[in-house]
């Protein structure tokens, strides 16, 4: 196996004291000053994260026809300056990858999971889409929380929600992960010591990939290889609302299948009223049906266990029964979102 | 009071004639990150060396901890149940985890310094 790929940003990292994790063959922080801490920082204030081991694939504009034969969404009639969440699916409809585009005048941004970059560029080469893989010459940096905006008014023009925007330093959008508001960022790595020196003049406190983690759960967003997979579906991952692009596309049959009949898997978010975690593949029933954890967590919002669970169909009771190490603990299904 | 030991686990014990009080290194608790919720056992429980006594769930992952001798549950931390992070901010004091009455003396865990090395 090769070493772990570091991040333009692995120096900075270093001297904030970061604490690594080998994640998708990357070394990447997994905190800093404590995940709950950086959690707060971010559903409090402002805080950033280092997103540089996600793939970023400048695609033309050219291939944009292939391109849309290839995800659920319909990025064809999206407008120049939107952002657009989407999903690669195979020919079953279930999910290569969960992604981001940026939708620029003469290019779009595809913005892929680090652990399904191999699988994407593979994807897109057999497909004969033509782009550039700029993921060693950026770095992406996402600053969120109820202040960032704030912050970032001093740096750049703050775009519209879900809006991209390209300036003569600075490419990036208003997007996240975290359910908080904020900007993602892309700079070219000779330029990265400015945007550094951003993070630091406005004292923005560095947040690693577990606090990323909970406060995507309390989000109610998925993560590639737990929500989704290449066995998963986006209307079994509770992601209809992603499907938008109505030519043909890969898998798009079984798609329109599922969402016709509603036969297939469901995915629900679940709540358990103690600190009890119920964690990935932690088995459930609901009722007569099965179902596994995705993925679960504490919420610091909350004070409680949540997470996701895959059940085989959908159940007609709400509450769940999870058999963590031996014992058997009730939580419900959650049909509100978990952060107003 | 005995000088705390350390096991290859991250347990320490130290002794008080037959009494053992338990908890988790500065170490183990670094490595979990914060701690949200702790299973303790049941007073009266009885453990033979090397059984797990004590589930520890951190946002990261889920660790245990085992018995360093045979044992019989005496006391449980009564903190743990409203403030788990004590095992974050005071892993050796205020963070102890159980007491028990020892049924096997077993006295082979490492000193402070060859724990360090150990860990290092």
């Amino acid at each position: 196996m090769s070493d772990p790929k570091l991040s333009p940003l692995h120096e900075h990292h270093l001297k904030n004291k970061a604490k690594f994790i080998e994640f998708s063959g990357w070394t990447m922080p997994f905190s800093y000053s404590g995940t709950l801490k950086e959690h707060s920082y971010i559903r409090n204030d402002i805080g950033y994260f280092d997103v540089s081991h996600m793939g970023r694939l400048k695609i033309s504009n050219s291939s944009m026809i292939v391109l849309n034969t290839l995800i659920c969404s319909d990025i064809k009639n999206l407008p120049v300056g939107k952002a657009l969440y989407s999903i690669f699916t195979n020919e079953n409809g279930c999910a290569l990858d969960d992604v981001i585009f940026w939708k620029f005048s003469n290019y779009i941004l595809l913005i892929c999971n680090a652990s399904n970059t191999d699988k994407i560029t593979n994807h897109l080469n057999e497909k004969n889409v033509c782009y550039d893989d700029i993921t060693k010459n950026t770095a992406l940096v996402a600053i969120q929380g109820p202040n960032a905006l704030k912050v970032l008014d001093k740096l750049v023009t703050i775009p519209e929600s879900f809006s991209c925007l390209n300036g003569e330093m600075y490419t990036y959008a208003r997007t996240g992960y975290t359910g908080e508001d904020g900007l993602e960022i892309m700079i070219n790595i000779e330029n990265l010591d400015k945007l550094i020196s951003f993070l630091e003049i406005n004292n923005i406190q560095p947040c690693g990939l577990g606090s990323r983690d909970t406060l995507r759960l309390e989000a109610s967003l998925p993560l590639y290889g737990f929500e989704l997979s290449e066995n998963i579906t986006p209307i079994e991952a509770g992601l209809k609302w992603t499907v938008s692009n109505t030519e043909s596309y890969l898998g798009h049959q079984i798609i329109k299948n599922q969402i016709d009949t509603g036969n297939h898997k469901v995915l629900k978010k679940f709540i358990i009223d103690s600190r009890n975690i119920a964690r990935t593949g932690t088995e459930v029933r609901a009722g007569d049906v099965t179902g596994v954890v995705t993925s679960g967590n504490f919420s610091p919002l909350l004070q409680k266990s949540i997470g996701f669970v895959l059940l085989e169909t959908e159940p007609d009771t709400d509450l769940l029964e999870f058999e963590i190490r031996g014992n058997f603990i009730e939580g419900k299904i959650q049909k509100k979102r978990f952060i107003s | 009071m005995t000088e705390k030991k350390y096991l290859e686990t991250h347990e320490w014990y130290s002794l008080t004639n037959k009494t053992i009080t338990i908890g988790i290194s500065d170490y183990a608790q670094g490595e979990l990150g914060d701690i949200v919720y702790v299973t303790l056992p049941e007073v009266g429980q009885e453990f033979i060396k090397g059984d797990s006594m004590v589930e520890v769930e951190a946002t990261k992952t889920v660790a245990e901890a085992y018995a360093p001798m045979d044992c019989v549950i005496t006391e449980i931390n009564p903190i743990l149940d409203s403030k788990p992070e004590v095992i974050n901010t005071d892993p050796c004091g205020e963070g102890w985890m159980v007491k028990a009455e020892v049924k096997n003396l077993d006295d082979s865990g490492m000193l402070y310094q060859e724990y360090e090395s150990f860990i290092s």
